[in-house]
């Protein structure tokens, strides 16, 4: 390593990017980018940050596969950082694999924590579980090793295992305080705090109650009929039936369950499904014939049973019957609850992670904004929202030393 | 050429406080370490760093018999190894690209790492008087009995290498084992030559084979020999 870059390198590590800019900021061989890219990213600034170590992965020669493996995993960070989702997945894994194939690995736990990270943020838990199995979490750095445990722990979330998700959590408050990075134990307190708050809202019998996520595990796991409004969902102990594509069925399940064991009037069906102020005929041929699909849908879990004004929910199984709604049910939720992780997220990015068109994303924003909870900055392409900062999984840069040898 | 495997007679550190060595050089009695922002004085009888001078550190250190001579940045620092003082500051070749460094005979030999060459200067100027080629990463630089040694380093590879000083072929190779990282190259003027092991914060003793046409006594000096 030559001497510059050495000083550039040090100056790094000491928490001076200026410094370690000064030293290289015109010199454009790889070892130079990297560190430049490397210091950009603690600056904040993403977009620099991760063209550099672009070019600095493809500065590196064919004999310093290591070195360009590296940059690949920087560069793949500092896209998950700025919440890039449409990064090449693809670049990331086959450096991890040269990483292996050399022993590094260290950086290859590295890599393989940030594929991770990305396919819970993504939603895609069994691929994230899958690769959680292939993660060697034994040459974990104590930061990287929180990061990792966040990642366990926000899967553990995501599938209501909040005891999993406890463990995962305290579990990673220990490696941030061996790691002494402050923003990092803010980051796994915030989390921890989460599991604290109210997750949703019970809807049974007339009554309202605002639950924790363990009595959301507790509910879900209980003898108990549960229309799940976060979800879409319609379950008991032994079934669910998604119903994520059938806004009029759920809604129509949904009053059914806030009025049981009494029934519900047509009028407040046609209502509450079509958002029909007076009915005619035609609407009680219509609420006929979901009711009827309703029926067949729900028919492991409950009965829809005709009374002499309207309709009444009968489950076969569960003893109760109650529906879970957010906490705050005036917003769009699924957008809301991406925004929410604390970090700033493009429209495109949402539309990725979501399922959704952007078109979708933009409308449930634009509700968002009015309504003074989400936020947006930058123009155009650039243009990143936000929410006030609430629990989310770790956005700490963790980059991995660039340099050859290093 | 002669191809062979380093024979490492002896590995040095880690040593407390040092996270890497940046260069070696040795003064007849111990092995320098560049360590970054300090000088280690390591005796390589008992193992142990028996001094420390502060002083800018990045790349390849020598010494000339009296002074040491040191990269700091984009400049070669001569130093004064008994009070740590800077007496004079000369420009290095590289720019700051450099990474190895050798005295002998009054001139100073710049190894330019990515660049793969080696300068010969003057020591009062940092004028260029001539520049040799490699087909690697120049790491140690380091002259025994008229011989040109350096070190080189990339990828995973690094090997120690004899060339020939007025062409640049090379003339002998000895491998150090893959993954081996090797950041600064001295000899003792004997026959072993000191490696700095960069971020390992070791240094390696590894054996300095005789060429049977050419042995010549051994000179008991550092950087000892002529350059042709």
């Amino acid at each position: 390593m030559d001497s510059l870059i050495t000083a550039a390198a040090r100056a790094l590590a000491a928490g001076d990017p200026l410094g370690a800019l000064n030293r290289v900021a015109l010199r454009e061989d790889a070892p130079a980018l990297a560190l430049r890219g490397i210091a950009m990213a603690q600056l904040g600034d993403l977009a620099r940050a991760r063209a550099l170590v672009r070019r600095a992965a493809r500065a590196f020669g064919p004999r310093e596969a290591v070195a360009r493996a590296r940059c690949v995993i920087a560069e793949a960070e500092i896209a998950l950082a700025s919440r890039d989702l449409a990064w090449p997945a693809k670049a990331l894994e086959a450096a991890r694999e040269s990483l292996e194939a050399h022993g590094d690995r260290l950086n290859a736990a590295h890599a393989r924590v940030l594929e991770i990270r990305r396919l819970l943020l993504l939603g895609r838990l069994d691929q994230a579980d899958r690769a959680l199995a292939g993660l060697d979490a034994a040459p974990l750095l104590p930061a990287l090793s929180a990061a990792h445990e966040l990642a366990v722990a926000g899967i553990a979330l995501r599938r209501l295992r909040t005891r999993a998700a406890r463990a995962a959590l305290t579990r990673a408050a220990r490696a941030a305080r061996q790691a002494a990075i402050p923003a990092l134990q803010a980051e796994v307190e915030l989390a921890r705090r989460a599991l604290e708050t109210p997750a949703a809202r019970r809807i049974a019998r007339g009554e309202e109650k605002l639950l924790r996520l363990d009595a959301v595990e507790a509910l879900l796991a209980s003898n108990t009929l549960v229309i799940d409004a976060c979800r879409r969902v319609v379950r008991d102990a032994h079934h669910q039936v998604l119903l994520t594509t059938r806004p009029v069925l759920f809604a129509l399940a949904r009053a059914l369950a806030e009025a049981w064991p009494n029934d519900v009037t047509r009028a407040t069906l046609l209502a509450r499904a079509f958002g029909a102020r007076s009915a005619d005929a035609s609407h009680r041929a219509r609420l006929r014939v979901e009711i009827g699909r309703l029926r067949k849908m729900l028919r492991p879990l409950a009965a829809v049973t005709a009374t002499a004004t309207g309709f009444a929910l009968v489950p076969r199984h569960a003893r109760e019957v109650a529906v879970l709604a957010l906490p705050s049910e005036d917003e769009p939720a699924p957008v809301l609850a991406l925004l929410s992780d604390g970090e700033s997220w493009s429209t495109q990015a949402l539309a990725l992670a979501l399922g959704a068109s952007q078109r979708t994303v933009q409308r449930a924003l634009r509700t968002l904004a009015e309504a003074g909870k989400a936020q947006a900055f930058g123009r155009g392409r650039a243009r990143r929202w936000i929410t006030p900062p609430v629990p989310g999984f770790t956005t700490q840069l963790l980059l991995p030393a660039p340099l050859p040898g290093d | 050429m002669t191809h062979t495997p380093a024979e490492i007679l002896r590995e040095y550190g880690p040593f407390p406080g040092i996270d890497h060595v940046h260069g070696v050089s040795f003064d007849g009695q111990h092995v320098w370490l560049a360590a970054g922002d300090s000088l280690q004085a390591l005796d390589p009888e008992s193992g142990k760093i028996v001094r420390s001078i502060p002083a800018v550190a990045h790349a390849g250190t020598a010494f000339d018999g009296q002074h040491l001579w040191q990269i700091a940045e984009d400049r070669i620092q001569k130093i004064d190894p008994k009070t740590g003082r800077v007496l004079a500051t000369i420009p290095a070749p590289g720019g700051g690209t450099d990474s190895g460094l050798a005295w002998a005979e009054g001139t100073l030999w710049v190894g330019q790492y990515r660049a793969r060459k080696i300068h010969q200067i003057d020591p009062e100027t940092g004028a260029i008087l001539r520049t040799l080629e490699s087909n690697r990463f120049v790491t140690g630089v380091t002259w025994v009995d008229g011989e040109l040694w350096h070190g080189t380093w990339e990828g995973d590879e690094s090997d120690l290498r004899r060339i020939d000083p007025r062409t640049g072929e090379v003339l002998q190779k000895l491998d150090l084992p893959p993954g081996v990282p090797m950041s600064g190259l001295e000899s003792d003027g004997a026959d072993r030559f000191f490696c700095g092991g960069s971020k390992t914060g070791k240094v390696r003793a590894v054996r300095r084979p005789r060429a049977v046409s050419e042995s010549r006594p051994a000179k008991r000096r550092t950087g000892g020999g002529t350059p042709k």
